[in-house]
């Protein structure tokens, strides 16, 4: 049935727009950390204020992050891109490389999951989207407001998607708005993903897989299976050190 | 629906219906449709036409079919140019029809069953949003708008005004709002009749109540709607007659808030503590008390109070402003001030403490300032063996010593940072700290030949006061280019510090093997005066040029020019306080500092490596008067010039692996109170004096770091080596006479080196239940001195092992046990009969129970051995600890805690060591046994859980 509504969907949205719609979407994607622990549910409220009193205000960190995308796919991973704090050094970067065929409705992605590769292949799943009635400008595009939950990391992610970008495409996992996503916020501003430039323009082979698919291959169920018992072995050891260890 | 299930129930259908979807899809239509054409059919088209309020076509605008339930998305459609959609084939069901285009109002309408085929809802019609509201809130103010009905809300505390301002200041700001000179509202151009705050009428009827009383700080949203009329409300019957109201909605509590908590303790031995700390908090400031006294030898408080009471000022000890690479010395300095415990584990004290501190972010700026008085009342008794070896003979000797000691210190300190602009920043700095001091000595010497025969007695009694000033301020300014990665800073610095001090010496000495009588008692009556002045002038730049996405290139240049004036007027006590001129001594001392260097940087997919050169040089001017009005005695100006190489690398591999590769030349110009010759006769057997010919000390430095780190199984691995050799390094050369009195002088030497390597492995053999860690680390060393003019080389060599487990069988159960193994060998090349081998060894193990609810154990045995054969000591030392609390209240707030310190009565402490030409072995008494009783109040609750680890 999903399937079927995914196709319908592609369908529906791209009949009318079949206009050069490529290019590629810059987001920084900020976390801060002190609200991230704060999420923990065995964090003491002690803590919590301590955590906020000591850090808060300087205690995001950020990265840059690309999304390719065309009528048919997107593709979304790690910019080169550097921010002013590090001083131009390089820590590495954890793989994560997510590809989406809107019209093969499969998707690949490439994603480092305590320090092992996974090569996860699978149709396309669209999250279970809430549409909300707030409006917002993202990156000089007006936005309205969606949510989805991520039942095995606990998260409530609000998504901004263009009302005049008519995409499916989105950042990180998430995809199959009417409009582009163009902002996400985990868990009440623990993680946000914000959009900084839209650049439409003709893409090369950016959007091409990697030739080399390494990783142990997963469904996506068998990934999430994977992630949530990770997820419920650490908070039953009450190990803050998990939100570290995945990407949130 | 309900036709879907049953057909895919049907294991044929199913296979059918996975091999061939879309066939199935078209069948299950068709004969589903045909089934139930009876009632409403199950499968309809949904089609419109989106129009706006003039009736022109909205081509493109976003068709939403959601679920009434929860707003979930079912399925999605645009508008084609003409503004028409259609949904083909959804199941015939409610749903809330939702139109979004840019510009207007989301337009929702519920959708029931359709009796027909095609549902076709005609013209829909949307509202424009009011251009205003677009450009200014959403466009520039970059608020979101929330659309509940036909009210628009947006948060207020987007628009900016200044601090201060009322409500009616914040209101004339936002688009669509008119407020005339008296305070009357308009909203869309209608009288605003009503304003609420949060939804109730405030201070009655009169709009202007609110608006004109309130701080625009104290509003988190504005919304604007229409309300009914009065009549219209009273009557029940809608008039038609709409309103405009304006409802305030204040901020949220939670950004305020406080916390702290409160300990009174009393315990045997007349021992006791108060301790408390408050702290309060909203977005931009923070506020933080604390206070301490105790007889139980804290000298300062913990790193969590630490924290609690710096605030978010805790962590910007490293604005030095010492921009490029290390010279020598760590470039991270952490200074917890007078405010942290630092109790070396020696003698009894009464302590006090209490500060406060104030903290100040605000946009671009960010103020913090604190003030903290402590002091410390120490009185201790020690008990020290010492043997110095000489060339094929030694000597011992015994140092019972009586110390008190009362120090304390206010202290002032500021801090301004401030972003100019997106570009620019501003860091200010100042510290103000004034001390004093005072102590006296009581010891009492005796010297021993190798034979064991007592050869000298000595009795010093010594006493000090001092005071003094210091001030440290720096600026640093940075500035970021329009090119990405471009940096420049500058900073400067100063710090100064005057003390002025009284030193009343006093011994009595007996040499008892001397033949001449003259030299059988020397007495020694010393009054010092000393005054002293340090200027420090620093100043720093720094340039960073990104050469490509892969290469950076560094520069930078320091620069310091270090003044101190020291001053000391010695008097004879023993004769009618007669100037001492030889002790006397008055100096002006110069040096400055110049480095300039470049590096060149790779960094790309986690490998950085810097290559980089730096040439510097000391400039050293020494004038020695007599005395502080007296002319110049002698002069100096010493020069050193050096160039240091500097390698580092830091490369994160796959897989949670780092490794880090580091060379530096180190050069440091000597301590200037070593390069003046000035005798130190505080000891009347260990004298001091400094040396004019002193050269820089130089060392190369080479060090592997190797971190891996499993997060799956939560094992980790760490291997470190180093290896330090000198070419020239500044060690204290002795000559000792026949009395035993060493006199010793710094000077250089090359050869020594000292050779490092660890591991530290840990990993889980039960997962989460049974942990192991493992640690070992050996170190060589090879030191020389020269003793009576003969080279001694000491080798040291250095071994220890540990090995410990954690064990958590439950939530409710901690255990660690751990054991150590450390030996030390030493071996001194002119005299190799004496060489040393010191043990320590160790066990300890701890158990944290929570038995009962809101009950807990907590014990912990600490067994340490100390032996060196040779020296004939062996001495065990088992340390007991236990203590039980309980949580009372229904938040916890109440902690209640019964403890047992060193149950065996058996804490004294003990340091073993070996250096240069002597091994020696210090005892000192320290708080032993003692029980507490302790009442802790926090007011957010204590944890009532154990905790692993602990942080987060």
């Amino acid at each position: 049935m999903k399937k079927i509504v995914v196709l319908l969907m592609v369908m529906s949205s791209f009949s009318a727009f079949s206009q050069t719609n490529e290019g590629v979407v810059k987001y920084t994607r900020t976390t801060y950390w002190t609200k991230l622990i704060s999420q923990l549910s065995y964090v003491t409220k002690q803590e919590k204020d301590k955590m906020s009193y000591m850090f808060g205000g300087r205690d995001d960190w950020k990265e840059y992050m690309l999304l390719y995308f065309n009528e048919n796919g997107s593709r979304y991973t790690h910019s080169e891109e550097k921010s002013d704090e590090s001083e131009g050094y390089d820590w590495g970067k954890q793989e994560f490389n997510i590809n989406r065929n809107f019209e093969k409705n499969t998707m690949t992605d490439l994603v480092d999951f305590l320090g092992k590769g996974y090569l996860i292949e699978d149709s396309l799943q669209i999250p279970k989207w809430k549409i909300l009635n707030d409006l917002k400008d993202v990156a000089g595009h007006i936005c309205m407001k969606a949510m989805v939950e991520d039942t095995v990391k606990k998260q409530k992610i609000i998504a901004w998607f263009a009302q005049d970008i008519p995409l499916n495409a989105g950042p990180e996992r998430l995809y199959g708005l009417p409009g582009m996503i163009l902002e996400l916020d985990i868990n009440d501003g623990a993680v946000i993903i914000e959009a900084t430039k839209i650049e439409l323009k003709k893409l090369g082979n950016e959007m091409d897989l990697p030739k080399k698919l390494k990783g142990k291959k997963l469904t996506e169920k068998g990934y999430q299976e994977m992630l949530y018992k990770f997820v419920k072995e650490k908070t039953k050891e009450e190990n803050a050190n998990w939100i570290w260890m995945v990407r949130y | 629906m309900r036709g879907d299930l049953k057909f895919s129930a049907s294991p044929y259908y199913l296979t059918l219906y996975l091999k061939m979807k879309k066939i199935l899809l078209l069948i299950s239509i068709l004969l589903f449709t045909h089934l139930v054409n009876a009632q409403n059919p199950s499968r309809i088209v949904i089609k419109g036409s989106i129009k706006d309020t003039a009736g022109t076509a909205l081509s493109a605008a976003t068709v939403m079919l959601l679920q009434p339930k929860d707003s979930s998305l079912v399925n999605f459609a645009r508008a084609n140019e003409s503004g028409t959609f259609e949904f083909k084939n959804v199941r015939n069901a409610n749903y809330i029809l939702k139109v979004s285009y840019v510009g207007y109002l989301p337009y929702q309408q519920v959708l029931s069953p359709s009796a027909s085929e095609i549902n076709d809802l005609g013209n829909l019609k949307i509202k424009p949003i009011a251009k205003e509201l677009i450009e200014v809130v959403v466009k520039t103010a970059r608020a979101p708008l929330t659309i509940r009905g036909d009210t628009i809300e947006y948060n207020a505390s987007s628009f900016k005004v200044p601090p201060g301002s009322s409500v009616e200041d914040l209101l004339r700001r936002l688009p669509g709002i008119e407020v005339d000179a008296s305070g009357n509202i308009k909203a869309q151009g209608k009288d605003v009749k009503k304003v609420l705050v949060d939804g109730k009428t405030f201070f009655g009827d009169d709009p202007k109540a609110a608006t004109k009383n309130l701080g625009a700080e104290t509003i988190s949203k504005i919304q604007v709607f229409n309300d009914k009329s009065e009549q219209a409300k009273l009557t029940g019957v809608d008039d038609g007659k709409k309103e405009k109201a304006i409802n305030l909605e204040l901020k949220e509590e939670f950004k305020k808030g406080a916390f702290g908590k409160v300990t009174v303790a009393a315990g045997t031995e007349s021992r006791g503590v108060l301790r408390g700390n408050y702290n309060r908090f909203n977005k931009k400031e923070q506020f933080s008390i604390l206070g301490y006294t105790n007889n139980i030898n804290e000298t300062g408080v913990n790193w969590n109070d630490y924290g609690e009471f710096k605030g978010n000022n805790s962590f910007n000890n490293n604005d030095n402003g010492d921009f490029g690479f290390a010279n020598g010395g760590s470039r991270y300095n952490f200074d917890g001030g007078d405010l942290l415990n630092n109790f070396d584990g020696k003698g009894f004290t009464n302590n006090f403490g209490t500060g406060l501190n104030y903290n100040y972010t605000f946009q671009k700026t960010k103020f913090s300032s604190s003030y903290f008085y402590n002091q410390t009342r120490l009185s201790l008794d020690q008990f020290e063996e010492k043997k110095t070896f000489l060339q094929n003979s030694f000597f011992s000797n015994t140092d019972t010593t009586g110390k008190t000691d009362f120090r304390r210190n206010h202290s002032v300190a500021m801090r301004v940072e401030q972003m100019l602009d997106s570009s620019n920043t501003l860091i200010a700095k100042a510290n103000l700290r004034v001390s004093h001091s005072d102590v006296g000595t009581n010891q009492s010497q005796r010297y021993f030949t190798d034979e064991n025969t007592l050869n000298t007695t000595s009795k010093i009694d010594n006493s000090s006061k001092l005071n003094s000033l210091g001030f440290s301020g720096s600026l640093i300014f940075r500035h970021k280019f329009k090119k990405k990665g471009r940096n420049f800073a500058l900073s400067t610095g100063l710090n100064t510090n005057t003390s002025d001090g009284t030193e009343n010496l006093n011994s009595l000495s007996r040499f008892l093997n001397a033949t001449n009588v003259n030299e059988q008692v020397k007495a020694l009556g010393q009054l010092n005066q000393n005054e002293n002045k340090a200027t420090l002038i620093k100043s720093s730049l720094f340039f960073l040029e990104p050469i490509s996405k892969k290469m950076y290139w560094e520069s930078f240049y320091n620069f310091s020019t270090d003044h101190r004036e020291v001053g000391r007027e010695a008097f004879n006590a023993l004769r009618n306080n007669s100037r001492f001129d030889s002790l006397s001594t008055f100096y002006k001392n110069t040096i400055n500092y110049n480095r300039v260097g470049t590096s060149l940087r790779y960094s790309f997919k986690g490998v950085n490596v810097t290559v980089g050169l730096a040439a510097l040089r000391f400039d050293l001017e020494g004038k020695l008067y007599g005395g502080k009005d007296y002319p110049v005695a002698q002069s100096l100006t010493k020069s050193y010039d050096a160039v240091t190489p500097n390698i580092s690398s830091d490369i994160a591999l796959k897989n949670n692996t780092y490794l880090s590769l580091n060379y530096t030349l180190n050069v440091q110009a000597p301590d200037i109170s070593y390069l003046q010759p000035v005798v130190n006769n505080n000891n009347p057997f260990y004298i001091i004096t400094g040396n004019p010919d002193l050269l820089p000390e130089k060392s190369n430095n080479l060090s592997l770091y190797f971190n891996k780190f499993d997060p799956a199984t939560f094992s980790y691995i760490n291997l470190w080596t180093e290896y330090n050799s000198y070419s020239s390094q500044i060690v204290y050369n002795q000559t000792v006479d026949e009395n035993f009195v060493t006199r010793t002088r710094p000077e250089n030497l090359s050869g020594g080196k000292n050779f490092n390597v660890g591991t530290y492995i840990g990993f889980p053999i039960v997962k989460t239940k049974f942990t192991l860690n493992l640690n070992g680390n050996a170190s060589i060393g090879n030191s020389p001195t020269f003793i009576n003019g003969v080279k001694n080389e000491t080798d040291n060599k250095s071994y220890q092992l540990g090995l410990g487990f954690n064990i958590n069988p439950s939530e409710k159960l901690l255990m660690n046990v751990s054991g150590r193994l450390g030996f030390n060998n030493i071996n001194y090349s002119i005299e190799e009969r004496q060489n040393q081998q010191i043990r320590n060894h160790g066990i300890d193990a701890s158990v944290k129970w929570n038995f009962a609810k809101k009950l807990f154990l907590e014990t912990n045995l600490d067994y340490k051995t100390y032996r060196n054969d040779r020296f004939g000591f062996d001495q065990n030392i088992p340390i007991y600890n236990c203590s039980v609390r309980k949580l009372f209240g229904k938040e916890n707030k109440v902690e209640v805690r019964l403890a047992a310190f060193d149950i065996f009565n058996k804490r004294q402490n003990i340091v073993q060591m070996a250096s240069q030409n002597y091994v020696t072995t210090q005892r000192a008494l320290t708080l032993a046994r003692y029980f507490m009783l302790s009442f802790t109040y926090n007011m957010k609750g204590h944890a009532d859980k154990l905790k692993k680890n602990g942080g987060w």
